[in-house]
């Protein structure tokens, strides 16, 4: 199973603060953990929300909205992709998230990835999504 | 520059149809395209809260809470990792998402730090 850890974000990553030192050598020690225990896909920290847009969709048409968006707490600051066995697994792994983060103080989602097969669409469509995969992993350069 | 389209949406809302054949087929043919302008890096869609957990720190203690948690916000449904040229490029591509005219629906669009920034 894989599983997205979604680190939310606050003001002080809305703010763009830059991390301390400390802080980015706890989270390369923790990430290195993760990539020991061989359960380590991708990583990777977002800029503020005023450097991205929210695209409204309603009645077809699009409308762009420029950030920064309020609400911190609904918007995402990183995100760490995982394979695990189980959810408490992840769940084991993300109690020991280094404590320098936030000053100890951070909100942080678990989510399953659905994967192709979990859904309930025709197998030519499955196929395609293989391929679809395969190609993004290309791009990647995996 | 890599971005991360999300679609975001209330958990449980009644106005959300079921994804079908149809819906798939769409999101597919748009894959492709993505696919074939060489700017996707992954999609994926993500299982409801109630398969996840929430962890929240305070003064360094964790404390667990079992899905479903969406506490009546939007939560990401789904996202894309794209690889443009810019922010206008992104936004292009993401007006084009089929979306549903009958719900309305909302993307956040968001830079993801490179080891250079």
């Amino acid at each position: 199973m894989r599983f997205l850890i979604i680190r939310r974000a606050d003001a002080d990553t809305e703010a763009g603060r830059p991390a301390s030192e400390e802080l980015v050598e706890a989270m390369a020690r923790y990430n290195e953990e993760l990539v020991r225990a061989g359960v380590l896909l991708d990583a990777a920290g977002l800029a503020p929300s005023s450097a991205g847009a929210i695209v409204e969709f309603s009645g077809g048409r699009a409308t762009v909205i420029d950030g920064p968006f309020a609400e911190a707490k609904e918007l995402i600051a990183g995100y760490t992709m995982v394979r695990a066995d189980s959810l408490q697994e992840v769940v084991e792994l993300v109690k020991r998230w280094p404590t320098l983060d936030g000053g100890g103080n951070v909100e942080i989602e678990i989510r399953r990835i659905g994967e192709t097969d979990e859904y309930d669409m025709s197998d030519e469509l499955k196929e395609k999504e293989h391929q679809m995969r395969a190609q993004a992993e290309a791009n990647r350069g995996e | 520059m890599r971005f991360m389209v999300m679609v975001k949406h209330l958990e449980n809302d009644p106005n959300m149809p079921e994804p079908d054949e149809e819906m798939f087929a769409s999101m597919a043919r748009y894959n492709e395209e993505l696919v074939k302008a060489g700017v996707l890096l992954a999609g994926e869609g993500l299982h409801p809260s109630d398969q996840g957990a929430l962890v929240t720190f305070r003064d360094g203690v964790p404390t667990v809470t079992d899905g479903p948690f969406a506490e009546g916000k939007e939560l990401v449904g789904g996202y894309w990792l794209l690889e443009v040229k810019s922010r206008e490029e992104v936004l292009e591509w993401v007006k084009r998402i089929p979306a549903d005219a009958a719900v309305t629906s909302r993307v956040e669009v968001r830079q993801v730090l490179s080891d250079d920034d």
